[in-house]
């Protein structure tokens, strides 16, 4: 698969998934590593069928909570750090459910559930990844398939 | 008129999402209960018939593809509109849940508009 269509699909489905659920617009793509510098939160899941492969989010603290805020709907309270993490959870699980439909909507999926893993951990070696400045912070996401047997 | 509701997910938060975007939209909820999986859910609902089920599929213990199989097979809760709400929006996932009895099916992400207008027109339906 084109690592173009890959990276396309990721902007598309970040900005889409971002605005409409998390109230969170993307302001513009990141440089990765700018992305990676802030402390952050991260959660990883494992897809299989059409395609085999792993889904990463690393977002920013300050981003994650403020998305948490948004999507729980908490205009003045700010939410627990189990319903950040939760939320940051939902977040994967949706990016990468459009990520993959978008690359192939006639295969079928099966995602696995989203874990939290230590921010180092989420970048996964030869993935593909982008980053978006959300203005409260970044969020970065990593797409690996792996190889075909 | 206000509906009873059901929304099954794994995700707290998403069911609590899922709740506040249907009082954004307007859609008029009466009483509505929660449940983190399929077994859970069913378990609920023979104290507290609803009037339409919101349900996620990748959900531990009872997913969201057995449960809408486990609606269809008894009579008592056949006649409650299922309404899909997943990230999974392939045409293959979409087609196998509508075939096992699933009445409507919302991809995440969703607006308000879109959520209120899938549970109105399964609910029209289901009243016709």
């Amino acid at each position: 698969m084109p690592e173009t269509g890959m990276s396309e699909a990721i902007s598309a489905a970040a900005a889409d998934v971002l605005e409409t659920m998390f109230f969170s617009p993307v302001m513009a793509e990141a440089a990765l590593d700018e992305a990676m510098s802030a402390p952050a939160l991260a959660a990883r899941l494992r897809f299989s069928g059409g395609r085999e492969g792993t889904f990463a989010v690393r977002i920013s603290t300050s981003a994650a909570e403020s998305m948490a805020a948004n999507f729980l709907g908490e205009e003045t309270e700010q939410p627990a750090s189990g319903q950040v993490q939760d939320v940051v959870c939902e977040l994967t699980n949706m990016l990468c459910g459009s990520v993959l439909s978008r690359l192939d909507s006639k295969a079928h999926f099966d995602l696995g559930h989203p874990e939290l893993v230590d921010a180092l951990e989420a970048a996964t070696p030869d993935s593909v990844s982008r980053a978006f400045e959300l203005g409260d912070g970044a969020v970065a996401v990593f797409l690996h398939l792996d190889a075909k047997p | 008129m206000a509906y009873s509701v059901m929304i099954v997910d794994d995700s707290q938060s998403m069911r609590k999402f899922v709740r506040r975007v249907m009082d954004l939209s307007g859609f008029e909820v009466g009483s509505c209960w929660d449940a983190a999986n399929g077994a859970d859910a069913l378990a609920l609902l023979r104290t507290h018939p609803v009037d339409i089920i919101l349900t996620d599929i990748n959900m531990p213990e009872m997913n969201g593809e057995e449960f809408v199989a486990e609606l269809e097979r008894q009579d008592v809760y056949r006649s409650i509109p299922v309404v899909v709400v997943s990230t999974d929006a392939t045409e293959n996932r979409i087609r196998r849940m509508i075939e096992i009895g699933a009445r409507g099916y919302v991809v995440k992400p969703f607006s308000p508009e879109a959520l209120r207008g899938e549970l109105e027109r399964v609910l029209g339906v289901a009243n016709a």
